[in-house]
């Protein structure tokens, strides 16, 4: 097949390009993820920290 | 607080939805987009390679035609979503289309580098040459460069509001101007006559050629419809994330 | 009423301008610089200059631009004066238009300066009307758009860095046709494309889209 190099080096350009993309994506969106988790965490002691305080007010 | 409260179980909700598919960590919708898009890849690899008659003119690589076009126009109309995300959300003040805008520019300059390169590669072979300056190349490169500023400029800003309007004008005047570019670049080369390029997707192809191009463009589009989605989660996330944690400081 | 706020903050802008010379000189300078570089970097000769010229000054001019919206943004950022005008019910399609005036005046003048020198450089002595003309409406198209995203770099650390990549790519058919109508002059064409009206056109496009746009810009 004549010219198939050319071809050939173009498809695993794109290929090799789709699946560092798609692998990027699934890192940022598993970091992302932990950290929600992570600030979500927190939010929640602040609340109950604060419910806490809110109690010992009313007592 | 109770506003904070309230975002905290949104967000409990979002993730539960992706962590009801945990084992894959992917949603119902998302998976199947995943499946679509690879068989029908995988269909469209095969009529690329197998399936479709080889051109008469150029020969073999005239089969990056098949990968490259569907690039293009989604490269393209990428960058008609991120207008419009832009306009939507100017106008509704609904962060979901901001979100969809930033997706939309993610995706899409990934998918037009593709346009650029597997374009670069295909004119080596016909042309000789690895670049040309004509009105369609040279607007391509300018809309890649709108692309890498949007991205800088949100990436700069932040997930904040004043991020997504500044996003949404630069979008809104880029759309208008990219049409401008490529009537003024057309002017220009009118002057220096290139060497007269070879549409190679004229109306001529044979049935074959056709369908072929067709599959390649379902899958391409169920491809990027896929990432869409990813995308679109991310931003989502990286913005209550975000948002969260300021409302602790 | 949105006449007078315009060249109420126009005339404000001015007067602090007038008294840092600094950026005014060196503006010049560099105008002056490239063009000078110019010579060595395509070896001009008498019978090359004139081809070369027009390209030549232009990229003198739109650096030279972007060099000043720069400026002029992050001494109003430093100072704080725009969110303190922002305070103010002022129209803000006003403001925009103050402060593309204010960038085009700025601009200007170190453009008057630098185009005798060019003349002289390239030894091309032109006919100042016209190419006035078309250094007028080049020169609004680049302000009109680097005003409206100078505001908006301001706003990020890399403002020096974003700006120029924000401006260049939107730009392109203000340098293209500006490139053209100078060697036009320079060299008349027959069946010309009209560049001029292109300027035009883009000028009074992007002006509007800028001023409607700027507001939603400035917002907090």
């Amino acid at each position: 097949m004549q010219g198939i190099n050319y071809l050939i080096a173009a498809y695993a350009i794109v290929w090799a390009g789709l699946f560092a993309y798609l692998a990027f994506i699934m890192l940022r969106i598993r970091s992302t993820r932990t950290e929600l988790v992570a600030v979500e965490e927190l939010v929640r002691e602040q609340q109950e920290k604060v419910g806490q305080n809110d109690y010992r007010k009313n007592e | 607080m109770a506003l904070v409260k309230q975002e905290t179980s949104v967000t409990q909700a979002g993730t539960r939805r992706h962590a009801a598919a945990r084992p894959i960590g992917l949603s119902i919708p998302s998976l199947v987009l995943l499946v679509l898009s690879f068989v029908s890849m995988m269909v469209s690899i095969y009529m690329i390679f197998i399936y479709a008659p080889t051109d008469a003119v150029e020969g073999n690589p005239q089969r990056i035609f098949y990968f490259h076009m569907p690039s293009a126009v989604i490269g393209l109309c990428a960058f008609g979503i991120i207008a419009l995300g832009g306009i939507m959300y100017l106008w509704k003040k609904d962060e979901r289309w901001d979100w969809l805008a930033r997706a939309a520019a993610e995706v899409g300059v990934v998918f037009l580098t593709f346009t650029l390169l597997t374009g670069s590669i295909w004119g080596k072979t016909i042309w000789g040459t690895w670049w040309s300056w004509d009105a369609r190349l040279t607007t391509t490169l300018i809309l890649w460069f709108i692309y890498i500023g949007y991205i800088m400029l949100r990436g700069y800003m932040g997930h904040t509001f004043a991020s997504a309007r500044a996003g949404a004008v630069l979008a809104i005047i880029g759309v208008i101007d990219v049409p401008i570019v490529y009537e003024s670049v057309n002017w220009w080369r009118t002057l220096h006559p290139q060497a007269v390029l070879p549409l190679g997707g004229a109306p001529q192809m044979p049935p074959q050629m056709l369908l072929t191009l067709a599959v390649s463009s379902l899958a391409f589009i169920l491809l990027f419809s896929f990432l869409m989605v990813q995308v679109y989660h991310l931003q989502k996330m990286q913005t209550l994330a975000q948002r969260l944690r300021a409302s602790l400081e | 009423m949105f006449l007078t706020q315009t060249i109420a903050i126009l005339w404000k802008d001015i007067r602090y301008e007038l008294r840092s010379k600094q950026t005014w000189t060196g503006m010049g300078l560099f105008a002056i610089i490239v063009l000078v570089i110019f010579n060595f970097a395509f070896d001009l000769r008498v019978d090359t200059m004139a081809a070369v010229a027009p390209g030549a000054l232009w990229v003198a001019f739109v650096f030279a631009s972007i060099l000043g919206l720069g400026r002029t943004i992050a001494a109003e950022r430093e100072k704080g004066s725009l969110d303190r005008l922002l305070l103010c019910p002022v129209d803000r399609k006003a403001i925009y238009l103050a402060k593309l005036l204010g960038n085009m005046l700025f601009i200007g003048v170190v453009e008057l300066i630098a185009l005798p020198i060019f003349m002289i450089l390239f030894n091309l002595p032109l006919q100042a009307g016209p190419l006035l003309l078309i250094v007028a409406l080049g020169t609004m198209g680049i302000a009109a758009v680097g005003t409206l995203f100078s505001v908006m770099a301001a706003a990020t650390q890399a403002r020096e860095l974003l700006l120029p990549i924000l401006i260049f790519p939107l730009i392109v058919p203000v340098v293209i046709g500006s490139v053209r109508a100078t060697s036009d002059l320079i060299a008349p064409v027959a069946n010309d494309p009209p560049w001029l009206g292109l300027i035009a056109a883009f000028d009074v496009i992007f002006l509007s889209i800028s001023m409607l746009a700027f507001e939603f810009v400035v917002e907090e």
